[in-house]
Protein backbone atom coordinates (compact mmCIF):
# COMPACT_ATOMS: atom_id res chain seq x y z
CA UNK A 1 0.00 0.00 0.00
CA UNK A 2 1.97 2.92 -1.14
CA UNK A 3 -0.93 5.21 -1.85
CA UNK A 4 0.12 7.57 0.83
CA UNK A 5 1.67 10.55 -0.88
CA UNK A 6 5.24 10.89 0.26
CA UNK A 7 5.62 14.52 -0.60
CA UNK A 8 5.19 17.16 2.00
CA UNK A 9 3.00 20.12 1.14
CA UNK A 10 4.24 23.62 1.66
CA UNK A 11 3.95 24.39 5.32
CA UNK A 12 1.71 27.24 6.31
CA UNK A 13 1.95 27.20 10.02
CA UNK A 14 3.13 30.60 11.16
CA UNK A 15 0.34 32.83 12.27
CA UNK A 16 0.98 35.45 9.65
CA UNK A 17 0.28 33.13 6.76
CA UNK A 18 -2.77 31.77 8.46
CA UNK A 19 -4.05 35.25 9.08
CA UNK A 20 -3.51 36.17 5.48
CA UNK A 21 -5.37 33.09 4.37
CA UNK A 22 -8.46 34.51 5.96
CA UNK A 23 -8.46 37.49 3.69
CA UNK A 24 -7.48 35.77 0.53
CA UNK A 25 -9.92 35.11 -2.17
CA UNK A 26 -11.69 31.90 -1.42
CA UNK A 27 -10.34 28.81 -3.09
CA UNK A 28 -12.77 26.06 -3.69
CA UNK A 29 -12.31 23.26 -1.21
CA UNK A 30 -12.59 19.73 -2.51
CA UNK A 31 -13.01 17.57 0.54
CA UNK A 32 -11.65 14.10 -0.02
CA UNK A 33 -13.98 11.23 0.77
CA UNK A 34 -13.36 9.57 4.13
CA UNK A 35 -14.25 6.20 5.57
CA UNK A 36 -14.21 5.24 9.18
CA UNK A 37 -16.20 5.12 12.33
CA UNK A 38 -16.98 8.83 12.55
CA UNK A 39 -17.79 9.06 8.86
CA UNK A 40 -20.25 6.22 9.38
CA UNK A 41 -21.77 8.02 12.34
CA UNK A 42 -22.10 11.18 10.31
CA UNK A 43 -23.74 9.36 7.43
CA UNK A 44 -26.16 7.79 9.89
CA UNK A 45 -26.85 11.20 11.39
CA UNK A 46 -27.38 12.82 8.01
CA UNK A 47 -29.64 10.02 6.81
CA UNK A 48 -31.66 10.11 10.03
CA UNK A 49 -32.11 13.86 10.09
CA UNK A 50 -32.88 14.21 6.39
CA UNK A 51 -35.26 11.27 6.62
CA UNK A 52 -37.02 12.91 9.52
CA UNK A 53 -37.21 16.25 7.72
CA UNK A 54 -38.59 14.88 4.44
CA UNK A 55 -40.97 12.31 5.94
CA UNK A 56 -42.41 14.14 8.92
CA UNK A 57 -44.88 16.36 7.04
CA UNK A 58 -46.45 13.27 5.49
CA UNK A 59 -47.22 11.59 8.78
CA UNK A 60 -50.77 11.89 10.00
CA UNK A 61 -52.13 12.06 13.51
CA UNK A 62 -55.84 11.69 14.03
CA UNK A 63 -56.36 12.29 10.34
CA UNK A 64 -54.47 15.56 10.47
CA UNK A 65 -50.88 16.37 9.55
CA UNK A 66 -48.93 15.45 12.70
CA UNK A 67 -46.70 18.50 12.57
CA UNK A 68 -48.25 21.51 10.92
CA UNK A 69 -47.46 25.12 11.70
CA UNK A 70 -50.64 26.35 10.19
CA UNK A 71 -49.78 30.00 9.72
CA UNK A 72 -52.88 30.88 7.69
CA UNK A 73 -55.04 29.58 10.52
CA UNK A 74 -52.72 30.81 13.26
CA UNK A 75 -52.58 27.41 14.92
CA UNK A 76 -49.67 25.03 15.43
CA UNK A 77 -50.43 21.34 15.48
CA UNK A 78 -47.84 19.15 17.12
CA UNK A 79 -48.99 15.56 17.41
CA UNK A 80 -52.15 15.71 19.51
CA UNK A 81 -51.61 19.24 20.71
CA UNK A 82 -52.74 22.55 19.31
CA UNK A 83 -50.85 25.74 20.07
CA UNK A 84 -52.21 29.25 19.66
CA UNK A 85 -50.66 32.68 19.49
CA UNK A 86 -51.61 32.87 23.18
CA UNK A 87 -49.17 30.01 23.79
CA UNK A 88 -46.27 32.14 22.61
CA UNK A 89 -44.57 31.54 25.95
CA UNK A 90 -43.90 27.93 24.98
CA UNK A 91 -42.16 29.00 21.81
CA UNK A 92 -39.98 31.31 23.86
CA UNK A 93 -39.25 28.53 26.32
CA UNK A 94 -38.41 26.22 23.45
CA UNK A 95 -35.86 28.69 22.16
CA UNK A 96 -34.37 29.09 25.64
CA UNK A 97 -34.12 25.31 25.91
CA UNK A 98 -32.44 25.13 22.50
CA UNK A 99 -29.89 27.78 23.45
CA UNK A 100 -29.15 26.18 26.80
CA UNK A 101 -28.76 22.74 25.25
CA UNK A 102 -26.27 24.22 22.85
CA UNK A 103 -24.29 25.67 25.77
CA UNK A 104 -24.51 22.42 27.64
CA UNK A 105 -23.41 20.15 24.82
CA UNK A 106 -20.73 22.56 23.71
CA UNK A 107 -19.18 22.75 27.14
CA UNK A 108 -19.33 18.98 27.34
CA UNK A 109 -18.39 17.84 23.88
CA UNK A 110 -17.35 20.83 21.79
CA UNK A 111 -18.83 21.31 18.38
CA UNK A 112 -20.82 18.11 18.38
CA UNK A 113 -23.73 20.04 16.91
CA UNK A 114 -21.68 21.41 14.02
CA UNK A 115 -20.16 18.13 12.98
CA UNK A 116 -23.24 15.95 13.05
CA UNK A 117 -26.52 17.82 13.38
CA UNK A 118 -26.29 21.33 11.96
CA UNK A 119 -28.51 21.68 8.90
CA UNK A 120 -25.61 23.34 7.10
CA UNK A 121 -23.45 20.25 7.64
CA UNK A 122 -26.27 17.86 6.88
CA UNK A 123 -27.23 19.45 3.57
CA UNK A 124 -23.64 20.10 2.57
CA UNK A 125 -22.93 16.40 3.10
CA UNK A 126 -25.87 15.53 0.87
CA UNK A 127 -24.73 17.98 -1.81
CA UNK A 128 -21.15 16.69 -1.61
CA UNK A 129 -22.47 13.19 -2.05
CA UNK A 130 -24.31 14.20 -5.23
CA UNK A 131 -21.21 16.02 -6.44
CA UNK A 132 -19.06 12.93 -5.91
CA UNK A 133 -21.57 10.68 -7.61
CA UNK A 134 -21.58 12.91 -10.68
CA UNK A 135 -18.10 14.36 -10.81
CA UNK A 136 -16.07 11.60 -9.24
CA UNK A 137 -13.31 11.76 -6.68
CA UNK A 138 -11.50 14.82 -5.40
CA UNK A 139 -8.66 14.33 -7.88
CA UNK A 140 -11.01 14.03 -10.80
CA UNK A 141 -12.93 17.11 -9.77
CA UNK A 142 -9.79 19.19 -9.37
CA UNK A 143 -8.44 18.08 -12.75
CA UNK A 144 -11.73 18.80 -14.45
CA UNK A 145 -12.00 22.23 -12.94
CA UNK A 146 -8.57 23.17 -14.27
CA UNK A 147 -9.54 22.16 -17.74
CA UNK A 148 -11.31 24.62 -19.98
CA UNK A 149 -14.92 23.93 -20.81
CA UNK A 150 -15.63 21.00 -23.09
CA UNK A 151 -18.59 18.77 -23.66
CA UNK A 152 -17.71 16.29 -20.94
CA UNK A 153 -17.14 19.01 -18.36
CA UNK A 154 -20.29 20.83 -19.38
CA UNK A 155 -22.49 17.76 -19.21
CA UNK A 156 -21.10 16.77 -15.81
CA UNK A 157 -21.59 20.26 -14.43
CA UNK A 158 -25.03 20.51 -15.97
CA UNK A 159 -26.11 17.20 -14.46
CA UNK A 160 -24.71 18.17 -11.07
CA UNK A 161 -26.49 21.50 -10.94
CA UNK A 162 -29.67 19.96 -12.26
CA UNK A 163 -29.66 17.36 -9.48
CA UNK A 164 -28.72 19.97 -6.89
CA UNK A 165 -31.55 22.22 -7.96
CA UNK A 166 -34.07 19.42 -8.04
CA UNK A 167 -33.03 18.32 -4.57
CA UNK A 168 -33.07 21.92 -3.31
CA UNK A 169 -36.53 22.58 -4.71
CA UNK A 170 -37.79 19.42 -3.11
CA UNK A 171 -36.30 20.70 0.14
CA UNK A 172 -38.14 24.00 -0.32
CA UNK A 173 -41.34 22.15 -1.09
CA UNK A 174 -41.00 20.13 2.09
CA UNK A 175 -40.25 23.25 4.07
CA UNK A 176 -43.43 24.94 2.90
CA UNK A 177 -45.19 21.65 3.64
CA UNK A 178 -44.63 22.31 7.33
CA UNK A 179 -46.70 25.48 7.04
CA UNK A 180 -49.34 24.57 4.47
CA UNK A 181 -50.84 21.08 4.40
CA UNK A 182 -48.34 19.13 2.31
CA UNK A 183 -50.92 16.89 0.70
CA UNK A 184 -52.65 19.92 -0.76
CA UNK A 185 -49.30 21.20 -2.00
CA UNK A 186 -48.49 17.84 -3.53
CA UNK A 187 -51.83 17.76 -5.27
CA UNK A 188 -50.90 21.06 -6.89
CA UNK A 189 -47.58 19.78 -8.29
CA UNK A 190 -48.90 18.43 -11.62
CA UNK A 191 -50.43 21.78 -12.53
CA UNK A 192 -47.90 23.86 -10.56
CA UNK A 193 -50.93 25.64 -9.25
CA UNK A 194 -49.57 26.60 -5.84
CA UNK A 195 -50.74 29.69 -4.08
CA UNK A 196 -48.56 32.64 -5.10
CA UNK A 197 -46.80 32.93 -1.76
CA UNK A 198 -46.36 29.19 -1.41
CA UNK A 199 -44.64 29.11 -4.81
CA UNK A 200 -42.51 32.04 -3.77
CA UNK A 201 -41.33 30.40 -0.55
CA UNK A 202 -40.62 27.08 -2.25
CA UNK A 203 -38.33 28.91 -4.66
CA UNK A 204 -36.83 31.11 -1.97
CA UNK A 205 -36.02 28.25 0.37
CA UNK A 206 -34.91 26.06 -2.51
CA UNK A 207 -32.41 28.64 -3.74
CA UNK A 208 -31.19 29.30 -0.22
CA UNK A 209 -30.47 25.58 0.12
CA UNK A 210 -28.79 25.43 -3.26
CA UNK A 211 -26.65 28.46 -2.48
CA UNK A 212 -25.70 27.46 1.05
CA UNK A 213 -25.03 23.77 0.52
CA UNK A 214 -23.83 23.92 -3.06
CA UNK A 215 -21.81 27.12 -3.23
CA UNK A 216 -21.14 28.73 0.13
CA UNK A 217 -20.50 25.63 2.20
CA UNK A 218 -17.74 26.19 4.74
CA UNK A 219 -18.07 29.96 4.29
CA UNK A 220 -21.41 29.72 6.07
CA UNK A 221 -19.63 28.20 9.05
CA UNK A 222 -16.86 30.76 8.97
CA UNK A 223 -18.77 33.96 8.28
CA UNK A 224 -22.38 33.31 9.19
CA UNK A 225 -22.24 31.10 12.21
CA UNK A 226 -22.12 33.09 15.43
CA UNK A 227 -21.41 29.87 17.22
CA UNK A 228 -17.95 29.61 15.67
CA UNK A 229 -17.02 32.96 17.09
CA UNK A 230 -18.20 32.52 20.63
CA UNK A 231 -17.40 28.88 21.07
CA UNK A 232 -14.16 29.79 22.81
CA UNK A 233 -16.23 31.33 25.60
CA UNK A 234 -17.94 28.01 26.20
CA UNK A 235 -14.90 25.82 25.88
CA UNK A 236 -12.72 25.01 28.81
CA UNK A 237 -9.84 22.65 29.39
CA UNK A 238 -12.22 19.75 29.96
CA UNK A 239 -14.21 20.19 26.77
CA UNK A 240 -13.99 17.41 24.26
CA UNK A 241 -12.09 18.70 21.26
CA UNK A 242 -10.49 17.24 18.19
CA UNK A 243 -6.80 17.58 18.43
CA UNK A 244 -3.56 16.49 16.90
CA UNK A 245 -1.14 14.95 19.33
CA UNK A 246 1.80 17.21 18.73
CA UNK A 247 4.06 15.48 21.20
CA UNK A 248 3.65 12.23 19.38
CA UNK A 249 3.48 13.53 15.82
CA UNK A 250 6.37 15.93 15.67
CA UNK A 251 8.81 16.24 14.08
CA UNK A 252 6.71 15.27 11.13
CA UNK A 253 8.21 13.98 7.93
CA UNK A 254 7.85 11.54 5.06
CA UNK A 255 9.44 8.15 5.43
CA UNK A 256 9.24 4.65 4.05
CA UNK A 257 6.90 2.27 5.78
CA UNK A 258 9.82 0.03 6.69
CA UNK A 259 11.85 2.84 8.21
CA UNK A 260 12.18 3.21 11.93
CA UNK A 261 10.98 6.71 12.77
CA UNK A 262 13.07 6.81 15.90
CA UNK A 263 16.24 6.18 13.95
CA UNK A 264 15.27 9.01 11.60
CA UNK A 265 14.42 11.25 14.50
CA UNK A 266 10.80 11.58 13.35
CA UNK A 267 7.47 11.54 15.12
CA UNK A 268 4.39 9.63 13.99
CA UNK A 269 3.09 12.16 11.47
CA UNK A 270 4.13 11.11 8.00
CA UNK A 271 3.14 14.53 6.71
CA UNK A 272 0.86 13.05 4.08
CA UNK A 273 -1.55 15.99 4.35
CA UNK A 274 -4.51 13.70 4.05
CA UNK A 275 -6.01 15.25 7.16
CA UNK A 276 -5.97 18.58 5.32
CA UNK A 277 -7.45 17.11 2.15
CA UNK A 278 -10.48 15.66 3.91
CA UNK A 279 -11.22 18.77 5.90
CA UNK A 280 -14.43 20.40 4.71
CA UNK A 281 -13.27 23.78 5.97
CA UNK A 282 -9.81 23.42 4.52
CA UNK A 283 -7.76 23.82 7.67
CA UNK A 284 -4.79 21.95 9.02
CA UNK A 285 -5.71 20.49 12.39
CA UNK A 286 -2.01 20.16 13.14
CA UNK A 287 -1.90 23.92 13.66
CA UNK A 288 -4.00 23.55 16.78
CA UNK A 289 -7.59 24.36 17.66
CA UNK A 290 -9.03 26.85 15.18
CA UNK A 291 -12.42 28.43 15.08
CA UNK A 292 -12.97 27.20 11.53
CA UNK A 293 -12.90 23.60 12.73
CA UNK A 294 -16.44 22.31 12.82
CA UNK A 295 -15.45 19.17 14.71
CA UNK A 296 -16.56 16.83 11.97
CA UNK A 297 -13.89 14.26 12.86
CA UNK A 298 -13.10 13.58 9.20
CA UNK A 299 -9.43 14.16 9.95
CA UNK A 300 -9.57 11.55 12.74
CA UNK A 301 -10.87 8.88 10.40
CA UNK A 302 -8.41 9.88 7.72
CA UNK A 303 -5.36 9.89 9.93
CA UNK A 304 -6.36 6.63 11.62
CA UNK A 305 -6.40 5.02 8.21
CA UNK A 306 -2.92 6.34 7.53
CA UNK A 307 -1.70 5.14 10.90
CA UNK A 308 -3.11 1.70 10.14
CA UNK A 309 -1.32 1.54 6.81
CA UNK A 310 1.91 2.58 8.42
CA UNK A 311 1.43 0.05 11.17
CA UNK A 312 1.39 2.76 13.89
CA UNK A 313 -1.11 3.05 16.71
CA UNK A 314 -4.26 4.99 15.87
CA UNK A 315 -5.20 8.23 17.50
CA UNK A 316 -2.57 10.70 16.32
CA UNK A 317 -5.58 12.94 15.74
CA UNK A 318 -8.36 12.17 18.19
CA UNK A 319 -11.15 13.36 20.43
CA UNK A 320 -9.48 14.51 23.58
CA UNK A 321 -9.43 17.38 26.06
CA UNK A 322 -6.86 20.04 26.68
CA UNK A 323 -6.32 18.60 30.13
CA UNK A 324 -5.62 15.16 28.80
CA UNK A 325 -3.21 16.57 26.23
CA UNK A 326 -1.40 18.28 29.08
CA UNK A 327 -1.34 15.02 30.98
CA UNK A 328 -3.92 16.19 33.54
CA UNK A 329 -7.08 14.58 34.71
CA UNK A 330 -10.27 15.30 32.77
CA UNK A 331 -13.38 15.80 34.85
CA UNK A 332 -16.82 15.61 33.34
CA UNK A 333 -18.84 16.91 36.25
CA UNK A 334 -17.61 20.41 36.73
CA UNK A 335 -19.58 23.39 38.03
CA UNK A 336 -20.34 24.78 34.58
CA UNK A 337 -21.75 21.49 33.34
CA UNK A 338 -23.79 20.94 36.48
CA UNK A 339 -25.13 24.48 36.29
CA UNK A 340 -26.16 24.24 32.63
CA UNK A 341 -27.65 20.81 33.20
CA UNK A 342 -29.74 21.82 36.19
CA UNK A 343 -31.10 24.99 34.58
CA UNK A 344 -31.88 23.01 31.46
CA UNK A 345 -33.62 20.28 33.39
CA UNK A 346 -35.65 22.78 35.41
CA UNK A 347 -36.89 24.60 32.31
CA UNK A 348 -37.68 21.40 30.42
CA UNK A 349 -39.63 19.97 33.35
CA UNK A 350 -41.38 23.31 33.87
CA UNK A 351 -42.34 23.53 30.22
CA UNK A 352 -43.69 20.00 30.15
CA UNK A 353 -45.74 20.58 33.30
CA UNK A 354 -46.96 23.84 31.83
CA UNK A 355 -48.03 22.20 28.58
CA UNK A 356 -49.77 19.34 30.37
CA UNK A 357 -51.65 21.74 32.63
CA UNK A 358 -52.45 24.15 29.84
CA UNK A 359 -55.97 25.34 30.29
CA UNK A 360 -58.02 23.94 27.41
CA UNK A 361 -60.20 27.02 27.41
CA UNK A 362 -59.14 30.55 26.87
CA UNK A 363 -61.13 33.69 27.39
CA UNK A 364 -60.26 37.14 26.05
CA UNK A 365 -62.36 40.09 27.08
CA UNK A 366 -62.52 43.19 24.94
CA UNK A 367 -64.42 46.20 26.22
CA UNK A 368 -66.57 48.15 23.84
CA UNK A 369 -64.35 51.08 22.93
CA UNK A 370 -67.03 53.43 21.75
CA UNK A 371 -68.65 54.21 25.08
CA UNK A 372 -67.69 53.92 28.70
CA UNK A 373 -71.20 52.97 29.75
CA UNK A 374 -74.73 53.35 28.47
CA UNK A 375 -77.81 54.54 30.23
CA UNK A 376 -80.70 52.23 29.55
CA UNK A 377 -83.56 54.65 30.13
CA UNK A 378 -85.00 52.66 33.00
CA UNK A 379 -82.50 53.98 35.50
CA UNK A 380 -79.87 51.30 35.07
CA UNK A 381 -76.54 51.48 33.25
CA UNK A 382 -74.98 49.02 30.91
CA UNK A 383 -71.42 48.01 29.90
CA UNK A 384 -70.78 46.14 26.68
CA UNK A 385 -68.04 43.58 26.09
CA UNK A 386 -67.00 41.18 23.40
CA UNK A 387 -65.81 37.87 24.77
CA UNK A 388 -63.56 35.63 22.72
CA UNK A 389 -63.92 32.04 23.73
CA UNK A 390 -61.19 29.74 22.47
CA UNK A 391 -61.64 26.02 22.72
CA UNK A 392 -58.14 24.57 22.78
CA UNK A 393 -59.41 21.14 23.73
CA UNK A 394 -59.48 18.22 21.33
CA UNK A 395 -63.27 17.84 21.76
CA UNK A 396 -66.20 20.25 21.31
CA UNK A 397 -67.65 21.96 24.34
CA UNK A 398 -70.71 23.88 25.46
CA UNK A 399 -70.16 26.49 28.14
CA UNK A 400 -71.88 28.41 30.91
CA UNK A 401 -70.93 32.01 31.54
CA UNK A 402 -71.39 33.84 34.81
CA UNK A 403 -70.15 37.10 36.23
CA UNK A 404 -69.19 38.06 39.75
CA UNK A 405 -67.76 41.06 41.59
CA UNK A 406 -70.62 43.46 42.39
CA UNK A 407 -73.99 42.67 43.89
CA UNK A 408 -76.93 42.86 41.55
CA UNK A 409 -75.29 42.61 38.12
CA UNK A 410 -77.44 41.28 35.33
CA UNK A 411 -75.68 39.45 32.53
CA UNK A 412 -77.20 39.52 29.06
CA UNK A 413 -75.80 37.08 26.54
CA UNK A 414 -76.93 37.47 22.97
CA UNK A 415 -76.85 33.75 22.30
CA UNK A 416 -78.93 30.93 23.70
CA UNK A 417 -76.08 28.54 23.88
CA UNK A 418 -72.35 29.05 24.07
CA UNK A 419 -70.80 26.34 21.99
CA UNK A 420 -67.34 25.99 20.47
CA UNK A 421 -65.99 23.21 18.35
CA UNK A 422 -62.56 21.81 19.09
CA UNK A 423 -60.03 24.38 17.98
CA UNK A 424 -62.61 27.10 17.33
CA UNK A 425 -62.68 30.72 18.43
CA UNK A 426 -66.12 32.22 18.95
CA UNK A 427 -67.00 35.82 19.57
CA UNK A 428 -69.64 36.46 22.14
CA UNK A 429 -71.11 39.94 22.60
CA UNK A 430 -72.42 40.36 26.14
CA UNK A 431 -73.66 43.23 28.22
CA UNK A 432 -73.94 43.76 31.94
CA UNK A 433 -76.73 45.83 33.37
CA UNK A 434 -76.75 47.24 36.84
CA UNK A 435 -78.22 49.81 39.18
CA UNK A 436 -75.74 52.73 39.42
CA UNK A 437 -76.65 53.36 43.06
CA UNK A 438 -74.94 50.12 44.00
CA UNK A 439 -71.61 51.36 42.64
CA UNK A 440 -69.19 52.82 45.14
CA UNK A 441 -66.57 53.88 42.63
CA UNK A 442 -66.24 54.68 38.95
CA UNK A 443 -64.30 51.58 38.07
CA UNK A 444 -65.05 48.25 39.62
CA UNK A 445 -63.34 44.96 38.98
CA UNK A 446 -65.58 42.19 37.87
CA UNK A 447 -64.86 38.59 36.98
CA UNK A 448 -66.20 36.56 34.11
CA UNK A 449 -66.26 32.86 34.73
CA UNK A 450 -66.56 30.45 31.86
CA UNK A 451 -67.32 26.82 32.67
CA UNK A 452 -67.84 23.82 30.50
CA UNK A 453 -71.20 22.16 30.93
CA UNK A 454 -70.00 18.69 30.13
CA UNK A 455 -66.60 18.67 31.76
CA UNK A 456 -65.10 20.07 34.85
CA UNK A 457 -63.10 22.95 33.43
CA UNK A 458 -63.34 26.64 34.05
CA UNK A 459 -61.50 29.87 33.53
CA UNK A 460 -61.93 33.21 35.26
CA UNK A 461 -60.88 36.47 33.65
CA UNK A 462 -60.88 39.92 35.09
CA UNK A 463 -62.62 42.92 33.49
CA UNK A 464 -63.69 46.39 34.50
CA UNK A 465 -67.16 47.77 34.94
CA UNK A 466 -67.40 51.53 34.41
CA UNK A 467 -70.10 53.76 35.78
CA UNK A 468 -70.80 57.42 36.50
CA UNK A 469 -69.19 59.13 39.49
CA UNK A 470 -71.02 57.91 42.60
CA UNK A 471 -73.23 60.60 44.11
CA UNK A 472 -72.22 60.19 47.74
CA UNK B 1 3.58 44.69 10.40
CA UNK B 2 3.82 44.30 14.10
CA UNK B 3 1.26 43.78 16.80
CA UNK B 4 -0.28 47.13 16.02
CA UNK B 5 -1.42 45.93 12.64
CA UNK B 6 -4.82 47.37 11.88
CA UNK B 7 -7.12 45.04 10.06
CA UNK B 8 -9.08 47.30 7.79
CA UNK B 9 -12.38 46.40 6.24
CA UNK B 10 -10.72 46.69 2.86
CA UNK B 11 -9.14 43.34 3.55
CA UNK B 12 -12.48 41.74 4.23
CA UNK B 13 -13.68 39.44 1.46
CA UNK B 14 -16.73 40.72 -0.35
CA UNK B 15 -18.71 37.65 0.54
CA UNK B 16 -18.09 38.36 4.21
CA UNK B 17 -19.32 41.92 3.78
CA UNK B 18 -22.45 40.77 1.99
CA UNK B 19 -23.10 38.19 4.69
CA UNK B 20 -22.45 40.71 7.45
CA UNK B 21 -25.26 42.84 6.07
CA UNK B 22 -27.78 40.28 4.89
CA UNK B 23 -27.50 37.70 7.62
CA UNK B 24 -27.91 39.58 10.92
CA UNK B 25 -30.75 41.56 9.39
CA UNK B 26 -32.37 38.32 8.27
CA UNK B 27 -32.21 36.90 11.78
CA UNK B 28 -33.58 40.05 13.35
CA UNK B 29 -36.34 40.26 10.74
CA UNK B 30 -37.30 36.68 11.48
CA UNK B 31 -37.60 37.37 15.19
CA UNK B 32 -39.50 40.60 14.60
CA UNK B 33 -41.90 38.83 12.28
CA UNK B 34 -42.62 36.14 14.84
CA UNK B 35 -43.17 38.57 17.71
CA UNK B 36 -45.13 41.08 15.67
CA UNK B 37 -47.53 38.62 14.11
CA UNK B 38 -47.98 36.75 17.36
CA UNK B 39 -49.24 39.95 18.90
CA UNK B 40 -51.17 41.23 15.90
CA UNK B 41 -53.29 39.18 13.60
CA UNK B 42 -52.57 40.31 10.03
CA UNK B 43 -56.26 40.15 9.31
CA UNK B 44 -56.60 43.23 11.49
CA UNK B 45 -53.32 44.89 10.54
CA UNK B 46 -53.88 44.60 6.81
CA UNK B 47 -57.64 44.80 7.04
CA UNK B 48 -58.02 47.28 4.22
CA UNK B 49 -55.91 45.31 1.76
CA UNK B 50 -56.73 42.17 -0.04
CA UNK B 51 -53.95 39.88 1.18
CA UNK B 52 -54.04 36.43 2.68
CA UNK B 53 -52.44 35.87 6.05
CA UNK B 54 -49.53 34.05 4.40
CA UNK B 55 -49.08 37.03 2.12
CA UNK B 56 -49.17 39.41 5.06
CA UNK B 57 -46.56 37.39 6.95
CA UNK B 58 -44.34 37.36 3.89
CA UNK B 59 -44.67 41.06 3.15
CA UNK B 60 -44.15 41.83 6.83
CA UNK B 61 -41.02 39.72 6.88
CA UNK B 62 -39.49 41.44 3.87
CA UNK B 63 -40.36 44.87 5.23
CA UNK B 64 -38.63 44.00 8.50
CA UNK B 65 -35.68 42.62 6.57
CA UNK B 66 -35.40 45.75 4.49
CA UNK B 67 -35.53 47.98 7.54
CA UNK B 68 -32.87 45.90 9.24
CA UNK B 69 -30.58 45.90 6.22
CA UNK B 70 -30.39 49.66 6.38
CA UNK B 71 -28.63 49.97 9.75
CA UNK B 72 -26.35 47.08 8.83
CA UNK B 73 -25.22 48.89 5.71
CA UNK B 74 -24.75 52.09 7.67
CA UNK B 75 -22.74 50.30 10.33
CA UNK B 76 -20.57 48.79 7.65
CA UNK B 77 -20.09 52.21 6.13
CA UNK B 78 -19.19 53.92 9.38
CA UNK B 79 -16.94 51.08 10.44
CA UNK B 80 -14.56 51.83 7.62
CA UNK B 81 -11.22 52.84 9.06
CA UNK B 82 -10.54 56.55 9.27
CA UNK B 83 -7.18 58.09 8.57
CA UNK B 84 -5.33 58.49 11.87
CA UNK B 85 -5.25 62.14 12.88
CA UNK B 86 -1.99 64.00 13.24
CA UNK B 87 -1.51 63.29 16.94
CA UNK B 88 -1.60 59.54 16.49
CA UNK B 89 0.39 59.68 13.31
CA UNK B 90 3.36 61.00 15.24
CA UNK B 91 3.13 58.13 17.63
CA UNK B 92 2.71 55.54 14.94
CA UNK B 93 5.37 56.64 12.56
CA UNK B 94 8.53 55.69 14.44
CA UNK B 95 7.16 52.19 14.82
CA UNK B 96 6.49 51.83 11.16
CA UNK B 97 10.04 52.63 10.24
S1 LIG C 1 -1.64 14.08 10.99
FE1 LIG C 1 -2.07 12.08 10.09
S2 LIG C 1 -3.21 12.49 8.23
FE2 LIG C 1 -2.33 14.43 8.90
S3 LIG C 1 -0.41 14.57 7.75
FE3 LIG C 1 0.08 13.63 9.69
S4 LIG C 1 -0.08 11.46 9.31
FE4 LIG C 1 -1.09 12.45 7.61
S1 LIG D 1 -9.94 19.99 11.29
FE1 LIG D 1 -10.76 17.91 11.27
S2 LIG D 1 -12.54 17.98 12.59
FE2 LIG D 1 -12.01 20.08 12.11
S3 LIG D 1 -13.27 20.57 10.37
FE3 LIG D 1 -11.32 19.86 9.57
S4 LIG D 1 -11.60 17.67 9.25
FE4 LIG D 1 -13.27 18.34 10.52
Amino acid sequence: MNEIPQTAPAKATDTETVEQDLYQKRKKIYPREVHGIFAAMRVAGVAGLLGFYYLMPWILWDGRQAILFDLPERKFYILGMVFWPQDFIYLTLLLVVAALSLFFFTALAGRLWCGYACPQTVWTEAFLWIERKVEGSRQKQMKRDQRSMDLEKFSKKFLKHFLWLAFALFTGFTFVGYFTPIRELAAAIPTLDFGGWEAFWILFYGFATYGNAGWLREQVCIYMCPYARFQSAMFDKNTLIISYDEKRGEPRGARKKSADPQALGLGSCVDCSICVQVCPTGIDIRDGLQYQCIGCAACIDACDEVMDKMGYAKGLIKYTTQNRLDGDHTSIFRPRIILYASILLAIVVGTIIGIINRSPIDLDIIRDRNSLFRETGIGTIENVYTLKVINKDVVDHAYNLSVDGIEGMKLHIQKDRIFAESGAVIELPVSIEMDPDKLTQRTTEIFFKLETIDADMSITEEARFLGPLPMN
Amino acid sequence: MGENQVISTEDTPTIQKVIAVMWPSFLVAGMETIVFFTLFDPQYVFMDYDVTRTGAYSIGFFLFWGFAILPCVLTMYFARPCKPCAVYKDELEPQDK
